[in-house]
């Protein structure tokens, strides 16, 4: 073999622990949940086996190689475009039947391939035996048992990919029956000569058949008009044997085939209704299931404030001490406040990331991992359809929760582009971690729980109006939910920890040094007096329309960076600690800069994959949206206050 | 509409009639006639593992016209269908032993 790095993908169905087995052999470096659509985009990562370098790729998970969501076409680009060494076909050993169909469609590649029975334990407490030489067999491919949230497999499945890389070994394809194949065969032999042929001509000609009513179809016809007559008459004939349009029979052929091998390899002994399942028909209840809902949210924002106020108050204290103390010793000089900066940047950072930040990213995590995420898309569809949208923008939502960035790049799942458009505008509405951090360490810390819990329901009151607003300007029919409900599964420790230290280390690494160079900034600045030029450009609206302190205007500037900066810089703007704040705003003030801050603008990469991920005039109308939004809700606040 | 729909055991299995997966009773086994509607549903219903001739069956259904649950009892799977796309499911009773 030749030096080259063998560049090696992993390809599954969704859900079926690709991105676990992927960070099981190459170190934790891509998000995994119990979610249908958890993978977007592709991760790639360099590995050392026995002496050889490997390019691992970890691709979004497909149910067939006719792609229709978009990150499913990030798959065929690699398979057909950038044509892999070999292919690592994942398969969810407890949905061995249906995840054989892709399988069956991957073999007619006759790509080097190997195929990974994956969460064999779970196929085993379903009462599945699955006899692998059998099914190497029927595959011709070789087959490895692994279960990749415990690593186990995974040496076994490096060998094998050595092995099949070393001796070049490519499958053959199944054969279809024999009325089918014949046909297919047929339009093999008429393929043009210069038509592009993806990996071997039968497979060109079963993806022509297929292209029927995609847009690839005209695209191929109108280049090749003699071509058009041979595919339009084999598409006929094989419409006519099976009274069914010639990519259903198709798919239909490869079902039977998938059955079969099922059927042939795989006993199934009935398992009786294990806990998880009575615990499943709880959830999904449609009364239950909703107060269960309720109960989950409500229930995870009281035990964070719980636990996070008492350790809040005393992990400020000797940061405040601090504080008086550099001030007492030094008085008025640069050092000091560049030092009083620089305190109040890492003990803010301290004071939001262990009380709040980490047992939130715990909560998150272990809902994303037993699978309740799709589960409450399921249970708020009907509510979702009377805002415009439908119950597959639910999850999304949850996700923002933790972080907006990832529930962005995660609308790709949604089919509808319209559909994309509105969820990824109202996701910088919904209070991420660090937004979630700051109502609960300053609106219920200092005013109490209800008020938080009030501005939790204000925020998605006006997520609500707003979607039904927006759906009401872009008005298209919904095409209705259809969404693969995950098993329940008991959550694993080990993965909910390290996705917790994941998200963790992008705070540590990102968002804390932005934090405290902010704030020894903002003293550099008030320290030369340029706070006040800006407090008193923005004043008018500032103190004008939202009555607020004037001195508050040059940490919004900070707002544009992160959010929390804005809110945290506010005690250093005031010049003020933690726990005087109250003596120099009301609560009313206090309500309507947080109310202003959460909303008047999606944080720097925020905005960023937003302009990524649907061009710069959809990343314009977000901005344009929040500052309206902000500027209305907070004055609306402020009216509020002042007339009750 | 509202609420659970309770088991109904009086006037099933007719067998030989015909109707959509939204008149089915929950519980009880199916077998997929037909799926109307474009192709782009079609495709949808295929990859996800949808067949015609699978045996399913309705594992329940969210409130206030909220979607369905159907269990593929073929590969064991279950997917949430909005009414709209139930209503296009043409569904037959199927023998309780069949597989
Ligand atoms: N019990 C068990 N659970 C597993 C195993 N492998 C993965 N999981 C869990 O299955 C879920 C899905 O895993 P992912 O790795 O995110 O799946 P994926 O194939 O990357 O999914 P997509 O990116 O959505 O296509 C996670 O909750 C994992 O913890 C396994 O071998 N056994
Ligand atoms: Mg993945």
């Amino acid at each position: 073999m030749n030096d080259r790095v063998p560049v090696i993908v992993f390809v599954g169905q969704p859900n079926s622990g690709k991105s676990t087995l992927f960070n099981a052999i190459a170190g934790f470096k891509a998000q995994t949940s119990n979610f249908p659509g958890t993978t977007v985009c592709h991760a790639h990562s360099e590995v050392a086996w026995k002496d050889r370098i490997y390019s691992i790729v970890d691709l979004p998970g497909t149910y067939s190689l006719t792609p229709q969501e978009p990150q499913e076409k990030v798959v065929l680009t690699h398979i057909f475009k950038e044509r892999p060494d070999l292919i690592v076909n994942v398969i969810d050993a407890s949905l061995l039947c249906r995840n054989l169909e892709l399988t069956v469609e991957l073999l007619e590649l006759e790509y080097p391939m190997v195929v990974v029975l994956n969460m064999m334990d779970l196929a085993e407490k379903k009462g599945l035996t699955i006899e692998v030489e059998a099914l190497e067999k029927k595959l011709g491919l070789p087959v490895i048992k692994t279960v990749a949230t415990r690593g186990q497999g995974t040496r076994e499945l490096m060998d094998r990919v050595e092995k099949v890389l070393a001796e070049r070994q490519t499958p053959r394809h199944l054969k279809y029956s024999g009325e089918v194949e014949s046909r297919i065969k047929k339009l093999t032999e008429r393929l043009p000569a210069d038509f592009p042929v993806i990996a071997n001509p039968r497979f060109t000609a079963i993806r022509a058949i297929e292209a029927e009513t995609l847009a690839v179809d005209k695209f191929i016809l109108d280049n090749n008009p003699d071509f058009k007559n041979d595919l339009d008459q084999v598409r006929q004939e094989l419409s006519a044997l099976r009274e069914a349009p010639a990519y259903e029979v198709l798919a239909a052929e490869r079902h039977h085939l998938a059955l079969k091998i099922f059927e042939d390899c795989c006993r199934v002994r009935h398992a009786r209704l294990s806990g998880l399942e009575k615990l499943d028909s709880f959830i999904m209840h449609p009364v239950l299931g909703l107060f269960l809902l309720l109960l989950v949210f409500a229930g995870m924002f009281y035990l964070i404030f719980r636990v996070g106020s008492p350790l809040e108050a005393w992990l400020l204290k000797p940061w405040e001490a601090l504080r008086l103390g550099i001030q007492e010793k030094y008085g008025q000089n640069l050092l000091a406040e560049l030092l009083v900066g620089l305190v109040q940047g890492i003990g803010g950072g301290v004071a939001i990331v262990f009380p709040y930040f980490i047992p939130l990213l715990l909560l998150m995590g272990f809902l994303e991992d037993i699978g309740y995420l799709a589960r409450a898309g399921f249970l708020m569809d009907a509510f979702m359809h009377r805002l415009g949208l439908h119950g597959k923008s639910v999850p999304l939502f949850i996700l923002g929760f933790g972080c907006n960035v990832p529930a962005i790049m995660a609308t790709r799942i949604l089919e509808s582009r319209r559909d994309r458009i509105i969820t990824a505008l109202l996701i910088p509405f919904i209070p991420c971690a660090a937004r979630t951090t700051i109502i609960l360490a300053l609106v219920a810390f200092l005013l109490g729980p209800w008020w938080a819990l009030g501005f939790y329901a204000l925020n998605l009151v006006v997520v609500a109006v707003l979607s039904s607003l927006l759906t009401r300007i872009f008005k298209y029919s919904s095409p209705g939910l259809i969404l693969e409900i995950p098993g329940l599964k008991w959550p694993s420790l080990k993965n909910i920890l390290q996705k917790t230290y994941f998200n963790l280390k992008e705070f540590i690494r990102f968002a804390w040094p932005i934090l405290i160079a902010g704030s020894v900034l903002l003293s550099l600045l008030s320290f030369v007096n340029f706070d006040r030029l800006v407090n008193a450009i923005l004043s008018p609206f500032v103190s004008g329309l939202l009555g607020l302190p004037s001195e508050l205007g040059v940490t919004l500037i900070f707002g544009f960076l992160r959010k929390e900066l804005s809110l945290l810089m506010m005690f250093q703007a005031l010049g003020v600690g933690y726990e005087q704040l109250l003596s120099v705003l009301s609560r009313a003030q206090l309500l309507t800069f947080v109310t202003f801050v959460s909303f008047f603008i999606p944080c720097l990469s925020t905005l960023a994959i937003l302009w990524k991920e649907l061009g710069r005039k959809i990343a314009m109308v977000s901005v344009l949206l929040n500052l309206s939004v902000a500027v209305l809700v907070s004055w609306l606040v402020r009216l509020a206050f002042s007339l009750f | 509409m509202f609420g659970h729909r309770k088991e109904q055991t009086e006037a099933w299995p007719l067998t030989g009639r015909v109707c959509t997966l939204l008149d089915v009773p929950q519980g009880r086994k199916f077998r997929i006639v037909e799926i109307k509607g474009g192709p782009g549903l079609h495709r949808r219903l295929l990859s996800l593992g949808f067949h015609r001739g699978d045996l399913i069956a309705l594992d329940g259904e969210a409130l206030l016209g909220g979607p369905v649950l159907v269990k593929n009892l073929n590969s064991d799977t279950r997917i949430a269908l909005g009414r709209g796309i139930a209503r296009k499911i043409l569904v037959e009773p199927a023998d309780e032993n069949e597989r």
